[in-house]
Protein backbone atom coordinates (compact mmCIF):
# COMPACT_ATOMS: atom_id res chain seq x y z
CA UNK A 1 0.00 0.00 0.00
CA UNK A 2 1.89 3.35 0.61
CA UNK A 3 4.94 5.14 1.98
CA UNK A 4 4.61 8.18 4.23
CA UNK A 5 1.62 10.49 4.73
CA UNK A 6 2.24 14.08 3.76
CA UNK A 7 1.31 16.56 6.49
CA UNK A 8 -2.06 18.14 5.88
CA UNK A 9 -2.10 21.94 6.01
CA UNK A 10 -5.21 23.00 7.83
CA UNK A 11 -6.12 26.69 7.66
CA UNK A 12 -6.58 28.49 10.95
CA UNK A 13 -10.18 28.40 12.06
CA UNK A 14 -11.81 30.30 14.90
CA UNK A 15 -13.25 28.70 18.01
CA UNK A 16 -16.90 28.87 16.89
CA UNK A 17 -16.45 26.96 13.64
CA UNK A 18 -14.25 24.45 15.49
CA UNK A 19 -17.24 23.40 17.56
CA UNK A 20 -19.45 22.83 14.53
CA UNK A 21 -17.04 20.75 12.48
CA UNK A 22 -16.90 17.04 13.28
CA UNK A 23 -13.50 15.44 13.66
CA UNK A 24 -12.57 12.89 11.05
CA UNK A 25 -10.54 9.72 11.49
CA UNK A 26 -8.33 8.96 8.49
CA UNK A 27 -6.70 5.62 7.71
CA UNK A 28 -3.55 5.78 5.57
CA UNK A 29 -2.15 3.31 3.10
CA UNK A 30 0.56 1.01 4.39
CA UNK A 31 2.85 -1.39 2.52
CA UNK A 32 2.38 -4.27 4.97
CA UNK A 33 -1.26 -4.43 6.08
CA UNK A 34 -3.27 -6.78 3.89
CA UNK A 35 -6.53 -5.90 2.17
CA UNK A 36 -8.56 -8.64 3.83
CA UNK A 37 -7.29 -7.67 7.29
CA UNK A 38 -8.15 -3.99 6.74
CA UNK A 39 -11.66 -4.94 5.58
CA UNK A 40 -12.09 -7.17 8.64
CA UNK A 41 -10.98 -4.39 11.02
CA UNK A 42 -13.36 -1.84 9.45
CA UNK A 43 -16.25 -4.30 9.77
CA UNK A 44 -15.41 -5.29 13.31
CA UNK A 45 -14.72 -1.82 14.72
CA UNK A 46 -17.39 0.20 12.93
CA UNK A 47 -20.00 -2.40 12.05
CA UNK A 48 -19.78 -1.64 8.33
CA UNK A 49 -21.07 -4.31 5.98
CA UNK A 50 -18.59 -6.03 3.70
CA UNK A 51 -19.41 -3.78 0.73
CA UNK A 52 -18.87 -0.53 2.64
CA UNK A 53 -15.71 -1.83 4.36
CA UNK A 54 -14.30 -2.97 1.01
CA UNK A 55 -15.04 0.44 -0.56
CA UNK A 56 -13.14 2.20 2.22
CA UNK A 57 -10.23 -0.25 1.99
CA UNK A 58 -10.00 0.25 -1.78
CA UNK A 59 -10.03 4.01 -1.31
CA UNK A 60 -7.10 3.68 1.10
CA UNK A 61 -5.33 1.41 -1.36
CA UNK A 62 -5.84 3.56 -4.45
CA UNK A 63 -5.98 7.10 -3.07
CA UNK A 64 -3.64 6.65 -0.13
CA UNK A 65 -6.18 7.51 2.56
CA UNK A 66 -9.83 7.30 3.52
CA UNK A 67 -12.05 8.86 6.17
CA UNK A 68 -13.43 5.90 8.11
CA UNK A 69 -15.34 7.61 10.91
CA UNK A 70 -16.21 11.04 12.26
CA UNK A 71 -17.85 12.72 15.21
CA UNK A 72 -16.97 14.66 18.35
CA UNK A 73 -13.29 14.85 19.23
CA UNK A 74 -13.54 12.30 22.06
CA UNK A 75 -15.09 9.70 19.74
CA UNK A 76 -12.49 10.39 17.05
CA UNK A 77 -9.70 9.91 19.58
CA UNK A 78 -11.12 6.60 20.75
CA UNK A 79 -11.70 5.36 17.19
CA UNK A 80 -8.10 6.33 16.45
CA UNK A 81 -7.00 4.30 19.48
CA UNK A 82 -8.97 1.24 18.33
CA UNK A 83 -7.42 1.47 14.86
CA UNK A 84 -3.90 1.82 16.27
CA UNK A 85 -4.60 -1.14 18.53
CA UNK A 86 -5.20 -3.13 15.34
CA UNK A 87 -2.00 -1.84 13.75
CA UNK A 88 -3.70 0.50 11.30
CA UNK A 89 -2.16 3.87 10.53
CA UNK A 90 -4.83 6.33 11.68
CA UNK A 91 -4.81 10.10 12.16
CA UNK A 92 -7.37 12.70 13.25
CA UNK A 93 -8.27 15.91 11.43
CA UNK A 94 -11.09 18.39 10.85
CA UNK B 1 7.27 -23.94 7.82
CA UNK B 2 7.53 -22.56 4.34
CA UNK B 3 5.35 -25.24 2.82
CA UNK B 4 1.78 -24.08 2.48
CA UNK B 5 -0.74 -26.67 3.56
CA UNK B 6 -4.13 -27.32 2.09
CA UNK B 7 -5.72 -27.28 5.53
CA UNK B 8 -5.92 -24.08 7.57
CA UNK B 9 -4.17 -23.77 10.92
CA UNK B 10 -7.49 -22.55 12.34
CA UNK B 11 -10.77 -24.39 12.52
CA UNK B 12 -13.95 -23.06 14.06
CA UNK B 13 -15.68 -25.57 16.32
CA UNK B 14 -18.39 -25.33 18.96
CA UNK B 15 -15.65 -24.82 21.57
CA UNK B 16 -14.02 -21.96 19.67
CA UNK B 17 -11.23 -21.74 17.13
CA UNK B 18 -8.96 -24.77 17.32
CA UNK B 19 -5.33 -23.99 16.46
CA UNK B 20 -2.97 -26.56 14.97
CA UNK B 21 0.70 -25.76 14.51
CA UNK B 22 3.58 -28.17 14.02
CA UNK B 23 6.35 -28.13 16.66
CA UNK B 24 8.57 -26.28 14.15
CA UNK B 25 5.90 -23.65 13.62
CA UNK B 26 5.35 -23.22 17.34
CA UNK B 27 9.07 -22.75 17.83
CA UNK B 28 9.30 -20.23 14.99
CA UNK B 29 6.30 -18.25 16.23
CA UNK B 30 7.70 -18.28 19.76
CA UNK B 31 10.88 -16.66 18.44
CA UNK B 32 8.83 -13.83 16.94
CA UNK B 33 7.49 -12.64 20.31
CA UNK B 34 10.76 -11.24 21.76
CA UNK B 35 11.09 -9.11 18.62
CA UNK B 36 7.82 -7.42 19.53
CA UNK B 37 8.48 -6.90 23.23
CA UNK B 38 11.87 -5.40 22.40
CA UNK B 39 10.66 -2.42 20.40
CA UNK B 40 13.10 0.48 20.77
CA UNK B 41 12.87 4.24 20.50
CA UNK B 42 11.06 6.22 17.82
CA UNK B 43 13.60 7.50 15.32
CA UNK B 44 16.06 4.72 16.20
CA UNK B 45 14.02 1.54 15.71
CA UNK B 46 12.00 1.76 12.45
CA UNK B 47 9.36 -0.45 14.10
CA UNK B 48 8.80 2.16 16.80
CA UNK B 49 8.68 4.91 14.20
CA UNK B 50 6.00 2.96 12.33
CA UNK B 51 3.91 2.18 15.42
CA UNK B 52 4.18 5.54 17.20
CA UNK B 53 3.08 7.80 14.35
CA UNK B 54 1.68 11.29 15.06
CA UNK B 55 -2.12 11.20 15.13
CA UNK B 56 -2.63 14.95 14.52
CA UNK B 57 -0.43 15.68 11.53
CA UNK B 58 -0.81 19.44 11.86
CA UNK B 59 -0.65 19.71 15.66
CA UNK B 60 2.35 18.27 17.49
CA UNK B 61 1.04 19.25 20.93
CA UNK B 62 -2.29 17.50 20.36
CA UNK B 63 -0.42 14.45 19.06
CA UNK B 64 1.83 14.34 22.11
CA UNK B 65 -1.24 14.70 24.34
CA UNK B 66 -3.01 11.80 22.56
CA UNK B 67 0.04 9.58 23.03
CA UNK B 68 0.32 10.68 26.67
CA UNK B 69 -3.31 9.66 27.24
CA UNK B 70 -3.48 6.56 25.04
CA UNK B 71 0.09 5.29 24.75
CA UNK B 72 0.13 3.38 28.00
CA UNK B 73 -3.20 1.65 27.30
CA UNK B 74 -2.00 0.79 23.82
CA UNK B 75 1.20 -0.78 25.14
CA UNK B 76 -0.76 -2.66 27.83
CA UNK B 77 -3.18 -3.99 25.20
CA UNK B 78 -0.25 -5.16 23.06
CA UNK B 79 1.36 -6.91 26.02
CA UNK B 80 -1.91 -8.66 26.83
CA UNK B 81 -2.30 -9.69 23.16
CA UNK B 82 1.17 -11.23 23.22
CA UNK B 83 0.25 -13.31 26.28
CA UNK B 84 -2.80 -14.64 24.43
CA UNK B 85 -0.58 -15.38 21.44
CA UNK B 86 1.92 -17.19 23.63
CA UNK B 87 -0.85 -19.41 25.04
CA UNK B 88 -2.26 -20.06 21.57
CA UNK B 89 1.04 -21.37 20.18
CA UNK B 90 1.83 -23.62 23.15
CA UNK B 91 1.54 -27.37 22.66
CA UNK B 92 -1.31 -27.45 25.20
CA UNK B 93 -3.29 -24.63 23.56
CA UNK B 94 -7.05 -24.66 24.17
CA UNK B 95 -9.59 -23.60 21.54
CA UNK B 96 -9.55 -19.81 21.23
CA UNK B 97 -12.53 -17.70 22.19
CA UNK B 98 -13.32 -14.63 20.11
CA UNK B 99 -11.23 -12.30 22.25
CA UNK B 100 -8.12 -14.48 22.18
CA UNK B 101 -8.48 -15.20 18.47
CA UNK B 102 -8.55 -11.46 17.80
CA UNK B 103 -5.50 -11.00 20.03
CA UNK B 104 -3.62 -13.63 17.99
CA UNK B 105 -4.68 -11.86 14.80
CA UNK B 106 -3.40 -8.50 16.08
CA UNK B 107 -0.05 -10.03 17.09
CA UNK B 108 0.40 -11.64 13.67
CA UNK B 109 -0.30 -8.28 12.08
CA UNK B 110 1.99 -6.43 14.47
CA UNK B 111 4.76 -8.95 13.80
CA UNK B 112 4.54 -8.23 10.08
CA UNK B 113 4.47 -4.46 10.70
CA UNK B 114 7.49 -4.60 12.99
CA UNK B 115 9.53 -6.96 10.80
CA UNK B 116 8.49 -5.14 7.63
CA UNK B 117 9.57 -1.78 9.08
CA UNK B 118 12.91 -3.18 10.21
CA UNK B 119 13.47 -4.78 6.81
CA UNK B 120 12.89 -1.38 5.22
CA UNK B 121 9.58 -2.15 3.50
CA UNK B 122 8.21 1.30 2.67
CA UNK B 123 6.23 0.58 -0.46
CA UNK B 124 4.50 -2.60 -1.61
CA UNK B 125 7.12 -3.24 -4.29
CA UNK B 126 9.82 -3.43 -1.60
CA UNK B 127 8.53 -6.95 -0.79
CA UNK B 128 9.95 -8.18 -4.08
CA UNK B 129 13.37 -6.70 -3.30
CA UNK B 130 13.74 -8.45 0.05
CA UNK B 131 16.21 -11.32 0.44
CA UNK B 132 14.42 -14.67 0.12
CA UNK B 133 14.64 -15.57 3.81
CA UNK B 134 13.20 -12.21 4.92
CA UNK B 135 10.39 -12.41 2.41
CA UNK B 136 9.57 -15.98 3.42
CA UNK B 137 9.17 -14.92 7.05
CA UNK B 138 6.78 -12.10 6.12
CA UNK B 139 4.91 -14.37 3.69
CA UNK B 140 4.55 -17.15 6.24
CA UNK B 141 3.17 -14.78 8.90
CA UNK B 142 0.94 -13.17 6.26
CA UNK B 143 -0.40 -16.54 5.23
CA UNK B 144 -1.34 -17.53 8.80
CA UNK B 145 -2.84 -14.10 9.35
CA UNK B 146 -4.92 -14.51 6.20
CA UNK B 147 -6.27 -17.86 7.40
CA UNK B 148 -7.30 -16.41 10.75
CA UNK B 149 -8.79 -13.27 9.16
CA UNK B 150 -10.90 -15.51 6.97
CA UNK B 151 -12.05 -17.60 9.92
CA UNK B 152 -12.96 -14.54 12.01
CA UNK B 153 -14.63 -12.74 9.09
CA UNK B 154 -17.08 -15.63 8.82
CA UNK B 155 -18.25 -14.96 12.35
CA UNK B 156 -18.98 -11.25 11.88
Amino acid sequence: MLAMPTPVIVPDTNEETDIDLPWQVVVWNDPVNTMSYVVYVFRKLFGYDETKATELMLQVHHEGRSIVSDGPREKAEIDCFRLHNHGLWATIEK
Amino acid sequence: MGHHREVSHFKTTRKGIVVSFSPEERSFLGDVLPLLSGIGETGVDPAATRLNVPVYLDDHDASDEWWRLMGQDLRAARTSDRSAFSRAISAEAKALDDEDANAVLRVLNEARLVLGARMGVEIEEDHERLPDDSRQVLDYLGWIQEELTLELSRML
